[in-house]
């Protein structure tokens, strides 16, 4: 007998980002579904280069420095908004997961999706984005701007998809 | 498997490693989760995987991060199997805590096999055969994880033991 034969549960991608969620209380997420396949929602989004400056307000361009498997070395310049500050992140990148770390460690997103059960033809997609510094007073500052941000990523992605004007 | 100091910053609030804390501990849970849950198993890692996000900080051993999600792992699937309610664990119901799960489900068992098996079993049932099975503990351990006392289940094994075989090899 052996494990494989014993029923197994799985943690899907929007299901991480919900324990991240829950223990990095500086970060701010935003469940729902899309009104796209999965294929379509995620052959955007995982196009770093070209899908986190055209739906996010707040980044200007992307670059891809490093690659090895689904680890990625990138380097994001903000908006004109933002001051246009070179800001370096981590990445790792795998089919229906983007998690993004800043270096240094004061900045995370969290891009998660998955076909919906429910419905083939749409996907359920999570939005994590948020502070990871101390104190929490500072994070809970911060959480009406991050939670308009990731809403405006969110509407962004629609956007993009054609989903809405 | 994560070191300690990946659990001591993940515990002190760095993303990158309660990120590694919590994909390392997943596939684990997850089987913990599927084999005491059946069909509620995801949702059941999902809740345990909340609960070990927002509450690593009370951990107090890094060292011990593992039985310490196993517990939380347990009870939400425990839980779930019930459909969501939070009943305490009745000792008496932990009828094959002494059984060898080989006896019940020996080597070659197929999948459609194991899950016959844990149908039959209430999910507080289930969760011994896994915690025997796939970790290995003892009665002490499984007492511990399970938060009933040992003796309190031995007393009753004897007799529940004989039950659980006759309604499986029927």
């Amino acid at each position: 007998m052996t494990a494989e034969t014993w029923p197994t549960a799985v943690l899907r991608p929007t299901g991480r980002a919900r324990a991240l969620a829950a223990g990095l209380p500086g970060t701010v997420i935003q469940e729902g579904v899309i009104d796209a396949p999965f294929d379509r929602v995620w052959g955007f989004v995982a196009d770093l280069e070209r899908s986190v400056p055209e739906f996010d307000v707040d980044v200007a361009r992307i670059r891809i420095l490093d690659r090895d498997g689904t680890r990625l070395r990138v380097r994001a310049r903000s908006s004109w908004r933002m001051a246009g500050v070179p800001i370096g992140f981590d990445v790792d990148l795998e089919d229906g997961w983007c998690w993004m770390v800043s270096r240094p460690r004061l900045y995370v997103v969290a891009m998660a999706a998955e076909p919906d059960p429910d419905d083939p033809g749409r996907t359920r997609y999570a939005h994590l984005e948020g502070i990871t510094v101390r104190p929490r007073a500072l994070a809970r500052a911060t959480r009406w701007r991050t939670r308009h941000h990731v809403a405006s990523d969110v509407a962004g992605i629609e956007r993009a998809l054609g989903l809405r004007p | 498997m994560v070191d300690e100091a990946t659990v001591r910053r993940a515990q002190r609030g760095d993303a990158a490693s309660l990120e590694a804390v919590l994909r390392d501990l997943a596939p684990y849970l997850g089987r913990i989760c599927g084999a005491i849950a059946l069909d509620a198993g995801d949702d059941a890692l999902q809740e345990a995987m909340v609960a070990i996000a927002r509450n690593l900080g009370s951990l107090r051993e890094p060292a011990a991060l593992r039985g310490w999600a196993r517990r939380i792992a347990v009870r939400e699937a425990v839980r779930a199997g019930r459909g969501g309610r939070a009943v305490p664990v009745d000792p008496a119901t932990l009828d094959p805590l002494g059984l060898d799960p080989r006896t019940v489900v020996p080597d070659g068992t197929t999948a459609v096999e194991v899950r016959a098996v844990l149908d039959a079993l209430r999910p507080e049932q289930r969760a011994v055969l896994v915690l025997r099975h796939l970790d290995g503990l003892d009665e002490t351990e499984m007492a511990e994880v399970l938060g009933v006392a040992r003796g309190t289940v031995k007393s009753r094994l004897h007799r529940a033991r004989a039950a659980f075989r006759e309604r499986w090899t029927a």
